[in-house]
């Protein structure tokens, strides 16, 4: 005989399971946030895993139905663009001669002065298969994870600029915190580094959302205007130096006591993104000063 | 309800909730799964919506970059008000699931956010815009969604399809004999 409870059983019996529902979230949520940012987020892994091979069908049929009627509306403009194309593409070829002279001369320069080219570091190429289901937050899921090499933090980038770092590492798939959210940041400078002085910071600002970031501790005595490009020092531990973060949308200047406030926009289209590169990178250890005698002497004590 | 249509309908919430963002991203601010919640716990069983909420909330942290249980609780509380309210309010008017929707998003928003930010997680989106926005969708859409629902899955309306085939029936079964 099957148990029925009655609606005066269930109205009392209500609030305990409220409580323990609520409990439980609790203590789920608290273990959670427990786990710092730059560790791996157990729960997250755990739920990840079970999730990722979903998030990449559901990622590809969503692509292959987009695409479908994106090739429908597209054809409609195809003459008028073949007729487009065709002018630019006279056009571009003589760019391109230039081009090529100008990169075998930034060949020579470069083998000159011994840099070390950023293509050094090793890149997972990767795909976006989910966005964040709830409007609060603005992480991704990439298709790779630490069976591909990927672990916690390092940066994640396009051909235009830097994405954000990885947050989460499952076996088959990353979460990707974007440079646009508060909890994101990274050492920048206006300009080249090592020819500017405007360092600073950028971070996200939730009242710009995703479209802008703010560039902080620029010091007011620093020269920056609209459109100048910023990129990475290397400074924060997790972007390797050089990479393109955006450029300049809006400054409002600083004296010789305040500092620049200064708005970025973004280099990645971080609103459509698809593919993207993971950078196999890991910040050189950090110098440790050497001890002074005095200092030798209480430790030793 | 039985459970499989709750898996149901909860399973393709879920599943929209998780692609439409991709589609176009403004539709990310309907939020499916509170719809089938706030349904579920007007049908006065307080086991289902808790459960529901609860489940619905913690897959929807597993994919977002925000805290995992966050969203479990807040839909669970959110449930519990909505259940509560609708065992000593006649909630079946179709008119009175409009505010009811709105309160619904409204207590689930802050619910959310406020976990977040007493657990140092600031939302990467301005809280009240984005609460607006989230409010009007879902309560739009959540109020055609309620509608479906009821077509299709209530088994109150699927009684009534029932018995209007019955009457048919009968009338059919019975032609005959009145005219004798």
């Amino acid at each position: 005989m099957a148990f029925v409870r009655t609606q005066k059983e269930i109205r009392q019996r209500a609030p305990i399971w409220l409580v323990t529902l609520l409990v439980a979230n609790l203590i789920i949520m608290a273990v959670d946030a427990r786990d710092a940012d730059g560790r791996q987020k157990i729960l997250r892994v755990w739920t990840q895993t079970f999730a990722s091979p979903i998030q990449n069908a559901s990622s590809k049929a969503t692509g292959a139905t987009s695409g479908f009627f994106q090739q429908i509306w597209n054809f409609r403009s195809t003459a008028r663009e073949n007729e487009q194309l065709r002018e630019r593409l006279t056009q571009v070829e003589t760019e391109l001669h230039t081009a090529q002279q100008a990169a075998a001369e930034n060949e020579r320069l470069k083998s000159l002065l011994s840099l070390n080219e950023q293509s050094d570091i090793k890149k997972v190429p990767a795909r976006v298969i989910a966005r964040d289901p709830s409007v609060w937050f603005n992480t991704i899921t990439i298709n790779r994870g630490s069976s591909s090499g990927i672990a916690v933090n390092m940066p994640v980038v396009t051909a235009s600029g830097i994405v954000g770092r990885i947050i989460t590492v499952s076996p088959w798939a990353s979460q990707v915190m974007l440079i646009t959210d508060e909890k994101a940041g990274a050492g920048a400078v206006v300009g080249q580094l090592g020819q500017s002085g405007a360092l600073g910071s950028i971070r996200g600002r939730a009242d710009l959302g995703a479209a802008l970031i703010e560039m902080r501790y620029v010091s007011g005595l620093e020269k920056v205007e609209n459109g100048d490009y910023v990129m990475t020092t290397g400074q924060d531990g997790i972007y390797p130096p050089g990479l393109n973060i955006g450029r300049v949308v809006d400054v409002k200047s600083g004296t010789a006591t305040s500092a620049h406030q200064i708005l970025i926009q973004p280099g990645a289209q971080l609103d459509h993104l698809e593919e993207v590169a993971v950078l196999l990178y890991r910040p050189p250890p950090k110098a440790v000063p050497e001890q002074s005698p005095q200092s030798a002497e209480r430790t030793r004590r | 309800m039985s459970h499989i249509k709750i898996a149901v309908v909860l399973s393709v919430a879920i599943v929209l909730q998780l692609l439409l963002r991709e589609v176009w991203r403004p539709l990310a601010y309907i939020d499916f799964p509170l719809v089938v919640v706030v349904y579920i716990a007007l049908q006065r069983d307080a086991w289902k919506a808790l459960v529901v909420g609860t489940l619905a909330g913690l897959i929807i942290d597993a994919g977002s970059g925000g805290l995992v249980g966050a969203g479990g609780f807040s839909k669970t509380l959110t449930a519990y008000v909505i259940y509560f309210a609708a065992t000593r309010v006649n909630l079946e008017n179709p008119l009175l699931r409009i505010p009811v929707l709105a309160a619904a998003s409204l207590l689930d928003s802050a619910i959310y956010v406020f976990w977040h930010r007493v657990l140092g997680y600031p939302p990467a989106v301005p809280f009240v815009q984005t609460m607006s926005y989230k409010l009007i969708a879902t309560t739009v859409v959540g109020t055609l969604a309620l509608y479906l629902l009821d077509a299709i899955v209530a088994e109150r309306s699927a009684q009534r399809r029932q018995f209007a085939n019955r009457r048919r029936v009968a009338r059919r079964a019975t032609g005959p004999l009145r005219r004798r």
